[in-house]
Protein backbone atom coordinates (compact mmCIF):
# COMPACT_ATOMS: atom_id res chain seq x y z
CA UNK A 1 0.00 0.00 0.00
CA UNK A 2 1.54 3.49 -1.04
CA UNK A 3 0.08 6.70 0.59
CA UNK A 4 1.26 9.99 -0.33
CA UNK A 5 0.05 13.01 1.65
CA UNK A 6 0.57 16.46 1.00
CA UNK A 7 4.01 16.37 -0.51
CA UNK A 8 5.51 19.19 -2.24
CA UNK A 9 8.55 20.09 -3.72
CA UNK A 10 10.10 23.72 -5.10
CA UNK A 11 13.36 23.06 -7.48
CA UNK A 12 15.49 26.28 -7.81
CA UNK A 13 13.58 27.80 -4.95
CA UNK A 14 13.76 31.49 -4.62
CA UNK A 15 15.63 31.78 -8.51
CA UNK A 16 14.38 33.31 -11.91
CA UNK A 17 14.55 29.48 -12.76
CA UNK A 18 11.48 28.23 -9.67
CA UNK A 19 9.57 25.71 -10.75
CA UNK A 20 7.07 23.95 -8.82
CA UNK A 21 7.18 20.60 -9.51
CA UNK A 22 4.85 19.37 -6.94
CA UNK A 23 2.26 21.37 -5.28
CA UNK A 24 0.79 19.20 -1.74
CA UNK A 25 -0.11 16.39 -3.76
CA UNK A 26 -1.95 13.06 -1.24
CA UNK A 27 -3.24 10.00 -2.69
CA UNK A 28 -3.64 6.52 -1.32
CA UNK A 29 -2.82 3.68 -3.39
CA UNK A 30 -4.39 0.39 -1.87
CA UNK A 31 -2.80 -3.08 -1.67
CA UNK A 32 -2.94 -4.63 -5.48
CA UNK A 33 -3.86 -2.07 -7.27
CA UNK A 34 -2.06 -0.34 -10.17
CA UNK A 35 -1.92 3.79 -10.67
CA UNK A 36 -1.63 4.96 -14.30
CA UNK A 37 0.18 8.41 -14.42
CA UNK A 38 -0.35 10.71 -17.36
CA UNK A 39 0.35 14.74 -17.90
CA UNK A 40 2.05 16.84 -19.78
CA UNK A 41 5.74 17.53 -20.16
CA UNK A 42 6.71 19.31 -16.98
CA UNK A 43 3.81 18.33 -15.09
CA UNK A 44 5.45 16.40 -12.54
CA UNK A 45 4.46 13.12 -13.42
CA UNK A 46 7.71 11.72 -13.28
CA UNK A 47 8.86 14.00 -10.34
CA UNK A 48 5.97 11.91 -8.03
CA UNK A 49 7.67 9.09 -8.99
CA UNK A 50 10.79 10.01 -8.16
CA UNK A 51 10.00 11.62 -4.91
CA UNK A 52 8.34 7.95 -4.12
CA UNK A 53 11.55 6.53 -5.27
CA UNK A 54 13.59 9.02 -3.09
CA UNK A 55 15.75 10.22 -6.25
CA UNK A 56 15.32 13.91 -4.07
CA UNK A 57 14.59 14.86 -0.60
CA UNK A 58 10.68 16.77 -0.68
CA UNK A 59 9.92 19.76 0.77
CA UNK A 60 7.10 18.58 2.70
CA UNK A 61 4.52 15.96 3.09
CA UNK A 62 5.12 11.83 3.94
CA UNK A 63 5.36 9.16 1.59
CA UNK A 64 4.42 5.68 3.56
CA UNK A 65 4.76 2.53 1.93
CA UNK A 66 3.12 -0.91 3.55
CA UNK A 67 3.13 1.34 6.84
CA UNK A 68 6.22 1.95 6.73
CA UNK A 69 7.15 6.30 6.51
CA UNK A 70 10.12 6.31 4.20
CA UNK A 71 9.82 9.94 4.01
CA UNK A 72 13.46 10.38 5.25
CA UNK A 73 14.62 7.11 3.78
CA UNK A 74 17.81 7.26 1.39
CA UNK A 75 17.22 6.25 -2.10
CA UNK A 76 19.17 2.39 -1.87
CA UNK A 77 16.98 1.44 2.00
CA UNK A 78 13.85 2.17 -0.24
CA UNK A 79 14.74 -0.78 -2.35
CA UNK A 80 13.57 -3.00 0.08
CA UNK A 81 10.16 -2.35 -0.56
CA UNK A 82 10.14 -0.61 -4.10
CA UNK A 83 11.05 -2.08 -7.42
CA UNK A 84 11.62 0.25 -10.44
CA UNK A 85 12.37 0.10 -13.87
CA UNK A 86 13.69 3.26 -15.46
CA UNK A 87 12.81 5.29 -18.70
CA UNK A 88 16.67 4.24 -20.19
CA UNK A 89 16.57 1.18 -20.82
CA UNK A 90 20.41 0.85 -19.96
CA UNK A 91 19.73 2.58 -16.13
CA UNK A 92 18.01 -0.66 -15.10
CA UNK A 93 21.39 -3.00 -15.93
CA UNK A 94 25.05 -3.42 -15.80
CA UNK A 95 26.28 -3.44 -19.21
CA UNK A 96 30.01 -4.69 -18.70
CA UNK A 97 28.47 -7.67 -16.54
CA UNK A 98 26.63 -10.80 -17.43
CA UNK A 99 23.02 -11.71 -17.62
CA UNK A 100 23.74 -13.76 -14.43
CA UNK A 101 25.13 -11.18 -12.52
CA UNK A 102 22.46 -8.69 -13.33
CA UNK A 103 20.09 -11.15 -11.93
CA UNK A 104 21.53 -11.98 -8.90
CA UNK A 105 22.12 -8.87 -7.48
CA UNK A 106 17.73 -8.72 -8.08
CA UNK A 107 17.96 -11.70 -5.89
CA UNK A 108 19.37 -9.90 -3.16
CA UNK A 109 17.41 -6.57 -3.34
CA UNK A 110 17.36 -4.74 -0.34
CA UNK A 111 18.82 -7.42 1.52
CA UNK A 112 22.66 -7.02 2.99
CA UNK A 113 25.27 -8.13 0.54
CA UNK A 114 28.16 -10.72 2.26
CA UNK A 115 30.65 -12.84 1.48
CA UNK A 116 28.94 -15.45 -0.17
CA UNK A 117 28.81 -16.61 -3.46
CA UNK A 118 26.67 -13.81 -5.28
CA UNK A 119 25.96 -17.06 -7.90
CA UNK A 120 25.41 -20.48 -6.11
CA UNK A 121 24.28 -23.42 -8.35
CA UNK A 122 20.83 -23.25 -6.75
CA UNK A 123 20.39 -19.84 -8.03
CA UNK A 124 21.69 -20.72 -11.47
CA UNK A 125 18.91 -23.05 -12.32
CA UNK A 126 16.16 -20.38 -10.91
CA UNK A 127 18.11 -17.74 -13.30
CA UNK A 128 17.99 -20.37 -15.89
CA UNK A 129 13.95 -20.70 -15.12
CA UNK A 130 13.07 -17.57 -14.99
CA UNK A 131 14.44 -16.17 -17.44
CA UNK A 132 12.26 -19.05 -20.11
CA UNK A 133 9.42 -17.30 -18.93
CA UNK A 134 10.64 -14.18 -20.93
CA UNK A 135 10.64 -16.35 -24.60
CA UNK A 136 13.82 -14.28 -25.70
CA UNK A 137 16.06 -17.30 -25.96
CA UNK A 138 18.30 -15.29 -22.99
CA UNK A 139 17.86 -18.58 -20.77
CA UNK A 140 21.25 -19.65 -23.11
CA UNK A 141 23.44 -15.98 -22.76
CA UNK A 142 23.26 -15.94 -19.26
CA UNK A 143 26.93 -15.23 -19.03
CA UNK A 144 27.01 -12.66 -21.88
CA UNK A 145 27.20 -9.45 -20.96
CA UNK A 146 24.11 -7.42 -20.83
CA UNK A 147 25.09 -4.68 -22.48
CA UNK A 148 25.65 -6.91 -26.04
CA UNK A 149 21.35 -7.15 -25.76
CA UNK A 150 19.04 -4.51 -27.26
CA UNK A 151 16.76 -2.06 -25.34
CA UNK A 152 13.82 -3.94 -25.28
CA UNK A 153 15.82 -7.73 -24.35
CA UNK A 154 17.06 -5.28 -21.29
CA UNK A 155 14.33 -3.64 -20.78
CA UNK A 156 12.30 -6.93 -20.18
CA UNK A 157 15.75 -8.05 -17.85
CA UNK A 158 15.41 -4.94 -16.02
CA UNK A 159 11.23 -5.86 -15.35
CA UNK A 160 12.09 -9.43 -13.98
CA UNK A 161 15.05 -7.93 -11.81
CA UNK A 162 12.31 -5.37 -10.43
CA UNK A 163 9.92 -7.84 -9.91
CA UNK A 164 12.09 -11.12 -8.47
CA UNK A 165 11.61 -10.71 -4.84
CA UNK A 166 8.01 -9.18 -4.46
CA UNK A 167 8.34 -5.48 -4.11
CA UNK A 168 5.26 -3.68 -1.56
CA UNK A 169 5.41 -1.29 -4.48
CA UNK A 170 6.55 -1.45 -8.01
CA UNK A 171 7.28 1.72 -10.13
CA UNK A 172 7.22 2.27 -14.02
CA UNK A 173 9.05 5.29 -15.02
CA UNK A 174 7.45 5.47 -18.81
CA UNK A 175 10.03 2.08 -19.00
CA UNK A 176 8.32 1.85 -22.91
CA UNK A 177 9.33 5.29 -24.03
CA UNK A 178 12.68 4.67 -25.47
CA UNK A 179 11.68 0.95 -27.09
CA UNK A 180 10.62 0.75 -30.64
CA UNK A 181 7.20 -0.27 -31.11
CA UNK A 182 7.49 -3.87 -31.02
CA UNK A 183 9.54 -4.01 -28.12
CA UNK A 184 7.18 -2.03 -26.28
CA UNK A 185 4.22 -4.17 -26.96
CA UNK A 186 6.66 -7.09 -25.68
CA UNK A 187 7.44 -5.60 -22.58
CA UNK A 188 4.04 -3.89 -22.16
CA UNK A 189 2.32 -7.78 -22.23
CA UNK A 190 5.27 -8.94 -19.81
CA UNK A 191 4.64 -6.05 -17.32
CA UNK A 192 0.72 -7.26 -17.38
CA UNK A 193 1.47 -10.28 -16.92
CA UNK A 194 3.70 -10.50 -14.20
CA UNK A 195 1.66 -7.40 -11.92
CA UNK A 196 -0.96 -9.75 -12.53
CA UNK A 197 0.65 -13.12 -11.84
CA UNK A 198 2.07 -11.22 -8.75
CA UNK A 199 -0.79 -9.44 -7.74
CA UNK A 200 1.71 -5.55 -7.35
CA UNK A 201 1.00 -2.68 -6.35
CA UNK A 202 1.58 -0.72 -8.89
CA UNK A 203 2.62 3.26 -9.89
CA UNK A 204 3.27 3.52 -13.54
CA UNK A 205 3.77 6.75 -15.85
CA UNK A 206 3.17 6.91 -19.07
CA UNK A 207 2.55 9.48 -21.83
CA UNK A 208 1.02 6.89 -24.07
CA UNK A 209 -2.81 7.14 -24.25
CA UNK A 210 -3.39 3.73 -25.79
CA UNK A 211 -1.08 2.46 -22.48
CA UNK A 212 -3.23 4.56 -20.17
CA UNK A 213 -6.65 3.42 -20.99
CA UNK A 214 -5.73 -0.31 -21.41
CA UNK A 215 -3.32 -0.84 -18.13
CA UNK A 216 -4.33 -0.04 -14.90
CA UNK A 217 -7.26 -0.04 -12.55
CA UNK A 218 -6.93 4.02 -12.07
CA UNK A 219 -5.29 7.18 -13.41
CA UNK A 220 -4.29 9.67 -12.37
CA UNK A 221 -3.85 12.85 -14.76
CA UNK A 222 -1.68 15.41 -13.18
CA UNK A 223 -1.10 18.94 -14.29
CA UNK A 224 1.51 21.50 -12.78
CA UNK A 225 2.44 19.58 -10.10
CA UNK A 226 -1.00 18.99 -9.10
CA UNK A 227 -3.38 16.17 -9.72
CA UNK A 228 -6.00 17.23 -12.17
CA UNK A 229 -7.84 14.01 -12.58
CA UNK A 230 -8.44 10.60 -11.01
CA UNK A 231 -10.36 8.43 -12.49
CA UNK A 232 -11.18 4.83 -10.66
CA UNK A 233 -13.61 2.22 -11.33
CA UNK A 234 -16.25 1.74 -13.50
CA UNK A 235 -15.53 5.44 -14.94
CA UNK A 236 -11.72 3.85 -15.77
CA UNK A 237 -12.71 0.41 -17.26
CA UNK A 238 -15.16 3.08 -19.78
CA UNK A 239 -12.34 5.78 -20.44
CA UNK A 240 -11.14 5.79 -24.34
CA UNK A 241 -8.01 7.10 -25.68
CA UNK A 242 -9.93 10.41 -26.72
CA UNK A 243 -11.64 11.09 -23.68
CA UNK A 244 -7.77 11.28 -22.55
CA UNK A 245 -6.72 13.41 -25.19
CA UNK A 246 -10.54 15.88 -24.85
CA UNK A 247 -9.03 16.65 -20.90
CA UNK A 248 -5.88 17.60 -22.46
CA UNK A 249 -7.26 19.81 -24.95
CA UNK A 250 -9.43 21.62 -22.26
CA UNK A 251 -6.25 22.10 -20.17
CA UNK A 252 -4.92 23.66 -23.15
CA UNK A 253 -7.38 25.74 -24.16
CA UNK A 254 -7.44 27.25 -19.94
CA UNK A 255 -3.67 28.02 -20.54
CA UNK A 256 -4.63 30.11 -23.43
CA UNK A 257 -6.97 32.19 -20.96
CA UNK A 258 -5.93 35.16 -18.93
CA UNK A 259 -4.01 34.26 -16.00
CA UNK A 260 -6.41 35.58 -13.29
CA UNK A 261 -9.09 33.86 -14.99
CA UNK A 262 -7.12 30.45 -15.26
CA UNK A 263 -6.86 30.73 -11.74
CA UNK A 264 -10.05 31.31 -11.14
CA UNK A 265 -11.50 28.48 -13.44
CA UNK A 266 -8.63 26.68 -12.22
CA UNK A 267 -9.47 26.49 -8.56
CA UNK A 268 -13.54 25.66 -9.46
CA UNK A 269 -12.30 22.68 -12.13
CA UNK A 270 -9.87 21.34 -9.71
CA UNK B 1 70.35 -12.37 -14.29
CA UNK B 2 70.33 -10.59 -11.22
CA UNK B 3 69.32 -7.14 -12.72
CA UNK B 4 66.48 -9.70 -14.31
CA UNK B 5 65.16 -10.84 -11.15
CA UNK B 6 65.57 -7.74 -9.09
CA UNK B 7 63.21 -6.18 -12.10
CA UNK B 8 60.82 -9.06 -11.77
CA UNK B 9 61.08 -8.81 -8.45
CA UNK B 10 60.19 -4.97 -8.25
CA UNK B 11 57.64 -5.64 -10.80
CA UNK B 12 55.85 -8.40 -8.83
CA UNK B 13 55.84 -5.77 -5.75
CA UNK B 14 54.49 -3.12 -7.57
CA UNK B 15 51.50 -5.23 -9.00
CA UNK B 16 50.14 -4.58 -5.73
CA UNK B 17 49.78 -1.55 -6.70
CA UNK B 18 48.57 -1.87 -10.02
CA UNK B 19 45.50 -4.04 -8.42
CA UNK B 20 45.28 -1.00 -6.51
CA UNK B 21 44.70 1.31 -9.26
CA UNK B 22 42.87 -1.36 -11.17
CA UNK B 23 39.99 -1.45 -8.39
CA UNK B 24 40.29 2.55 -8.36
CA UNK B 25 40.43 3.76 -12.21
CA UNK B 26 38.92 0.40 -13.23
CA UNK B 27 36.38 -0.84 -11.12
CA UNK B 28 34.69 3.17 -9.96
CA UNK B 29 36.17 5.00 -12.86
CA UNK B 30 37.78 7.04 -9.83
CA UNK B 31 41.05 8.85 -10.82
CA UNK B 32 42.07 8.07 -7.21
CA UNK B 33 45.46 10.03 -6.95
CA UNK B 34 46.26 9.22 -2.93
CA UNK B 35 48.06 6.20 -4.63
CA UNK B 36 51.08 8.64 -4.70
CA UNK B 37 51.28 9.27 -0.78
CA UNK B 38 49.70 5.99 0.42
CA UNK B 39 52.09 3.94 -0.97
CA UNK B 40 54.60 5.92 1.04
CA UNK B 41 52.72 5.53 3.72
CA UNK B 42 52.19 1.58 3.55
CA UNK B 43 56.30 2.26 3.46
CA UNK B 44 56.89 4.54 6.23
CA UNK B 45 54.61 2.76 8.86
CA UNK B 46 55.97 -0.38 8.15
CA UNK B 47 59.64 1.05 8.55
CA UNK B 48 59.09 2.94 11.89
CA UNK B 49 57.13 -0.21 13.51
CA UNK B 50 60.18 -2.56 11.70
CA UNK B 51 63.09 -0.02 13.77
CA UNK B 52 60.82 -0.99 16.90
CA UNK B 53 61.28 -4.26 16.71
CA UNK B 54 57.54 -5.14 15.75
CA UNK B 55 57.33 -8.47 13.70
CA UNK B 56 57.52 -8.30 10.16
CA UNK B 57 54.11 -9.66 9.01
CA UNK B 58 52.25 -7.64 11.75
CA UNK B 59 54.42 -4.16 10.75
CA UNK B 60 53.12 -5.02 6.92
CA UNK B 61 49.76 -5.53 7.96
CA UNK B 62 50.00 -2.29 9.63
CA UNK B 63 51.22 -0.42 6.40
CA UNK B 64 48.35 -2.27 4.77
CA UNK B 65 45.15 -0.40 7.08
CA UNK B 66 47.28 2.05 7.03
CA UNK B 67 46.62 2.30 3.55
CA UNK B 68 42.87 1.32 3.91
CA UNK B 69 42.37 4.74 6.67
CA UNK B 70 43.88 7.25 3.96
CA UNK B 71 41.72 5.59 1.11
CA UNK B 72 38.40 5.89 3.33
CA UNK B 73 39.38 9.89 4.16
CA UNK B 74 39.68 9.92 0.39
CA UNK B 75 36.39 8.23 0.34
CA UNK B 76 34.38 10.24 2.52
CA UNK B 77 35.59 13.35 0.88
CA UNK B 78 33.75 12.53 -2.13
CA UNK B 79 30.83 10.55 -0.78
CA UNK B 80 29.99 13.02 2.04
CA UNK B 81 30.97 15.72 1.44
CA UNK B 82 30.49 15.77 -2.40
CA UNK B 83 34.11 16.85 -3.38
CA UNK B 84 35.01 15.92 -6.75
CA UNK B 85 37.30 12.68 -6.75
CA UNK B 86 40.63 14.20 -7.79
CA UNK B 87 40.59 16.39 -5.75
CA UNK B 88 39.79 14.87 -2.59
CA UNK B 89 42.76 12.49 -3.37
CA UNK B 90 45.08 15.77 -4.25
CA UNK B 91 43.99 16.82 -0.91
CA UNK B 92 44.43 13.55 1.08
CA UNK B 93 47.99 12.90 -0.98
CA UNK B 94 48.99 16.10 0.13
CA UNK B 95 48.08 15.96 4.31
CA UNK B 96 49.72 12.56 3.64
CA UNK B 97 53.08 14.17 2.73
CA UNK B 98 53.28 16.01 6.30
CA UNK B 99 51.89 13.05 8.02
CA UNK B 100 54.48 10.33 6.40
CA UNK B 101 57.29 13.12 7.55
CA UNK B 102 55.93 12.74 11.27
CA UNK B 103 55.57 8.80 11.21
CA UNK B 104 59.37 8.12 9.87
CA UNK B 105 60.89 11.32 12.34
CA UNK B 106 63.12 12.08 8.81
CA UNK B 107 62.83 11.98 5.46
CA UNK B 108 64.82 8.58 5.03
CA UNK B 109 64.48 5.43 7.12
CA UNK B 110 67.00 2.89 6.40
CA UNK B 111 66.34 -1.06 7.36
CA UNK B 112 69.46 -2.34 6.36
CA UNK B 113 69.89 -3.47 10.12
CA UNK B 114 66.30 -4.68 10.94
CA UNK B 115 64.40 -8.12 10.34
CA UNK B 116 61.97 -7.83 7.70
CA UNK B 117 59.85 -10.12 5.63
CA UNK B 118 62.83 -10.23 2.91
CA UNK B 119 65.42 -11.15 5.43
CA UNK B 120 62.88 -13.80 7.25
CA UNK B 121 62.22 -15.20 3.80
CA UNK B 122 66.12 -15.11 3.14
CA UNK B 123 66.91 -17.11 6.00
CA UNK B 124 63.82 -19.72 5.48
CA UNK B 125 65.23 -20.07 1.92
CA UNK B 126 68.57 -21.00 3.59
CA UNK B 127 67.27 -23.74 6.00
CA UNK B 128 65.31 -25.31 3.21
CA UNK B 129 68.48 -25.35 0.52
CA UNK B 130 71.28 -24.60 2.93
CA UNK B 131 73.39 -21.42 2.79
CA UNK B 132 75.14 -20.62 -0.81
CA UNK B 133 73.41 -19.49 -3.63
CA UNK B 134 70.22 -20.81 -4.94
CA UNK B 135 70.40 -23.10 -8.55
CA UNK B 136 67.83 -21.54 -11.10
CA UNK B 137 67.37 -23.42 -14.35
CA UNK B 138 71.29 -23.71 -13.99
CA UNK B 139 72.10 -20.52 -12.78
CA UNK B 140 73.32 -19.41 -9.64
CA UNK B 141 70.97 -16.95 -7.96
CA UNK B 142 72.20 -15.06 -4.95
CA UNK B 143 69.49 -16.21 -2.05
CA UNK B 144 68.10 -12.81 -1.34
CA UNK B 145 67.25 -12.48 -4.97
CA UNK B 146 65.61 -15.91 -4.98
CA UNK B 147 64.03 -15.63 -1.76
CA UNK B 148 62.20 -12.19 -2.21
CA UNK B 149 61.12 -12.67 -5.82
CA UNK B 150 59.08 -15.86 -4.52
CA UNK B 151 58.10 -13.62 -1.74
CA UNK B 152 56.83 -11.19 -3.43
CA UNK B 153 55.26 -13.89 -6.04
CA UNK B 154 53.59 -15.48 -3.15
CA UNK B 155 52.11 -12.27 -1.72
CA UNK B 156 50.49 -10.89 -5.33
CA UNK B 157 49.28 -14.62 -6.15
CA UNK B 158 47.90 -14.65 -2.83
CA UNK B 159 46.36 -10.95 -3.12
CA UNK B 160 45.72 -11.45 -6.65
CA UNK B 161 43.71 -14.79 -6.08
CA UNK B 162 41.45 -13.13 -2.79
CA UNK B 163 40.76 -10.13 -4.83
CA UNK B 164 39.35 -12.38 -7.81
CA UNK B 165 37.17 -14.58 -5.66
CA UNK B 166 35.91 -11.33 -3.43
CA UNK B 167 34.43 -10.14 -7.06
CA UNK B 168 32.24 -13.00 -7.20
CA UNK B 169 30.73 -12.86 -4.07
CA UNK B 170 27.70 -10.78 -3.26
CA UNK B 171 28.87 -8.17 -1.85
CA UNK B 172 32.23 -7.73 -4.47
CA UNK B 173 29.58 -8.53 -7.17
CA UNK B 174 27.61 -4.81 -6.32
CA UNK B 175 31.06 -3.36 -6.14
CA UNK B 176 31.36 -4.07 -9.06
CA UNK B 177 28.05 -3.11 -9.91
CA UNK B 178 28.73 0.30 -8.22
CA UNK B 179 31.23 1.48 -10.56
CA UNK B 180 29.16 0.10 -13.73
CA UNK B 181 25.75 1.29 -13.28
CA UNK B 182 25.55 3.38 -9.85
CA UNK B 183 21.95 3.84 -10.63
CA UNK B 184 21.10 0.53 -11.02
CA UNK B 185 22.73 -0.60 -7.80
CA UNK B 186 21.03 2.27 -5.83
CA UNK B 187 17.67 0.79 -7.63
CA UNK B 188 18.64 -2.68 -5.74
CA UNK B 189 19.76 -1.55 -2.64
CA UNK B 190 23.12 -0.95 -2.61
CA UNK B 191 24.38 2.06 -0.76
CA UNK B 192 26.69 3.44 -3.74
CA UNK B 193 28.56 6.07 -1.32
CA UNK B 194 29.49 3.04 1.47
CA UNK B 195 30.44 1.03 -1.43
CA UNK B 196 32.98 3.50 -3.07
CA UNK B 197 33.86 4.17 0.65
CA UNK B 198 34.97 0.44 1.08
CA UNK B 199 36.26 0.55 -2.56
CA UNK B 200 38.87 3.45 -1.91
CA UNK B 201 40.09 1.82 1.23
CA UNK B 202 41.05 -1.75 -0.10
CA UNK B 203 42.27 0.03 -3.20
CA UNK B 204 44.57 2.37 -1.22
CA UNK B 205 45.14 -0.70 1.31
CA UNK B 206 46.43 -2.67 -1.63
CA UNK B 207 48.84 0.42 -2.40
CA UNK B 208 50.68 0.78 0.81
CA UNK B 209 50.79 -3.06 0.98
CA UNK B 210 52.76 -2.81 -1.94
CA UNK B 211 55.08 0.01 -0.47
CA UNK B 212 55.56 -1.30 2.56
CA UNK B 213 57.16 -4.92 0.86
CA UNK B 214 58.76 -2.10 -1.55
CA UNK B 215 60.84 -0.53 1.43
CA UNK B 216 61.69 -4.19 2.86
CA UNK B 217 63.04 -5.29 -0.31
CA UNK B 218 64.90 -1.79 -1.23
CA UNK B 219 66.25 -1.43 2.62
CA UNK B 220 64.82 1.57 3.20
CA UNK B 221 61.29 4.12 3.19
CA UNK B 222 61.83 7.56 1.49
CA UNK B 223 59.09 10.16 1.67
CA UNK B 224 59.58 10.68 -1.87
CA UNK B 225 59.70 7.46 -3.16
CA UNK B 226 55.43 7.91 -4.05
CA UNK B 227 55.88 10.60 -6.82
CA UNK B 228 54.34 9.42 -9.93
CA UNK B 229 53.26 6.08 -8.83
CA UNK B 230 49.67 6.48 -9.76
CA UNK B 231 51.06 7.06 -13.62
CA UNK B 232 53.19 3.66 -13.25
CA UNK B 233 50.18 1.83 -12.02
CA UNK B 234 48.10 3.09 -14.51
CA UNK B 235 50.71 1.48 -17.24
CA UNK B 236 50.82 -1.74 -16.10
CA UNK B 237 47.17 -1.94 -15.53
CA UNK B 238 46.75 -0.72 -19.52
CA UNK B 239 49.89 -2.87 -20.33
CA UNK B 240 47.95 -5.83 -18.92
CA UNK B 241 44.67 -5.12 -20.78
CA UNK B 242 46.61 -4.79 -23.87
CA UNK B 243 48.14 -8.10 -22.80
CA UNK B 244 44.72 -10.27 -22.35
CA UNK B 245 41.97 -7.98 -24.35
CA UNK B 246 39.66 -9.19 -22.08
CA UNK B 247 37.08 -7.46 -19.60
CA UNK B 248 36.68 -10.82 -17.20
CA UNK B 249 37.77 -9.78 -14.17
CA UNK B 250 40.10 -12.86 -13.36
CA UNK B 251 41.71 -12.16 -16.60
CA UNK B 252 42.33 -8.37 -15.77
CA UNK B 253 43.82 -9.47 -12.93
CA UNK B 254 46.17 -11.68 -13.97
CA UNK B 255 46.59 -9.10 -16.92
CA UNK B 256 47.46 -6.16 -14.30
CA UNK B 257 49.99 -8.28 -12.78
CA UNK B 258 51.75 -9.33 -15.82
CA UNK B 259 51.80 -5.68 -16.93
CA UNK B 260 53.62 -4.07 -14.03
CA UNK B 261 56.02 -7.04 -14.52
CA UNK B 262 56.19 -7.07 -17.83
CA UNK B 263 56.78 -2.57 -17.66
CA UNK B 264 59.54 -3.38 -14.67
CA UNK B 265 61.25 -5.25 -17.32
CA UNK B 266 61.39 -2.66 -20.04
CA UNK B 267 62.16 -0.51 -18.00
CA UNK B 268 65.18 -2.32 -16.73
CA UNK B 269 66.60 -3.21 -20.05
CA UNK B 270 65.96 0.34 -21.09
CA UNK B 271 68.12 1.35 -17.90
CA UNK B 272 70.55 -0.51 -19.18
CA UNK B 273 70.75 0.53 -22.43
CA UNK B 274 71.32 3.75 -21.31
CA UNK B 275 68.46 5.77 -20.19
CA UNK B 276 68.63 8.69 -18.34
CA UNK B 277 66.70 7.74 -15.26
CA UNK B 278 65.68 11.28 -14.82
CA UNK B 279 63.54 10.80 -17.89
CA UNK B 280 61.86 7.51 -16.71
CA UNK B 281 58.84 9.76 -15.46
CA UNK B 282 58.63 11.72 -18.17
CA UNK B 283 58.21 8.47 -20.50
CA UNK B 284 56.11 6.69 -18.14
CA UNK B 285 53.58 10.02 -18.57
CA UNK B 286 53.98 9.79 -21.96
CA UNK B 287 53.34 6.32 -22.46
CA UNK B 288 50.38 6.66 -20.66
CA UNK B 289 49.06 9.41 -22.63
CA UNK B 290 49.64 7.35 -25.74
CA UNK B 291 48.04 4.22 -24.71
CA UNK B 292 44.56 6.83 -23.62
CA UNK B 293 44.69 8.31 -26.59
CA UNK B 294 46.14 6.28 -29.65
CA UNK B 295 43.44 3.51 -29.52
CA UNK B 296 40.70 6.22 -30.11
CA UNK B 297 42.45 7.52 -32.80
CA UNK B 298 42.62 4.86 -34.27
CA UNK B 299 39.42 3.53 -34.24
CA UNK B 300 38.88 7.44 -35.21
CA UNK B 301 40.83 6.78 -38.69
CA UNK B 302 39.51 3.55 -39.01
CA UNK B 303 35.52 4.82 -39.33
CA UNK B 304 36.64 8.19 -41.12
CA UNK B 305 38.27 5.72 -44.07
CA UNK B 306 35.20 3.23 -43.59
CA UNK B 307 33.49 6.06 -44.83
CA UNK B 308 35.37 7.47 -47.78
CA UNK B 309 34.84 4.31 -49.18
Amino acid sequence: MLEVYGIGKTFHAGTPNEVFALRDVSFKLLEGSFLIIIGTNGSGKSTLLNAVAGTFSLDRGTVRVSGHNITKWPEHRRAKLIGRVFQNPYSGTAPNMTIAENLSMAARRGLPRGLAWAIPRTLRSELRDRVRTLNMGLEDRLDNDIGTLSGGQRQALTLLMASWLKPDLLLLDEHTAALDPKSADQVIRLTHEIIKRDKLTTLMVTHSMQQAVRLGDRLIMMHRGSILHDIQGAEKARARPEDLLQRFEDVRRREQLDAPVAEMLGKTYV
Amino acid sequence: MTLLLGASTVGLILALLALGVYLSFRIFNFPDITADGSITLGAAVTASLLILDWPPALATLAGFFAGMLAGTVTGLLNAKFRINGLLSGILVMTALYSINLHVMGKSNLPLLEETTLVTQSESFFGLLFGPGDVGVFGWEVNQRDAAALCLAGAMVAGVGMILYLFFRTEFGTAMRAAGDNPQMIRALGGSVDFILIFGLAVSNGLIALSGSLLAQYQGFADVQMGIGMVVWGLASVIIGEALVGSKSTGIVITGAIMGSLLFRLIVAIALRWGLDPNDLKLITAVFVFLALVVPGALAGLRSRAGRAR
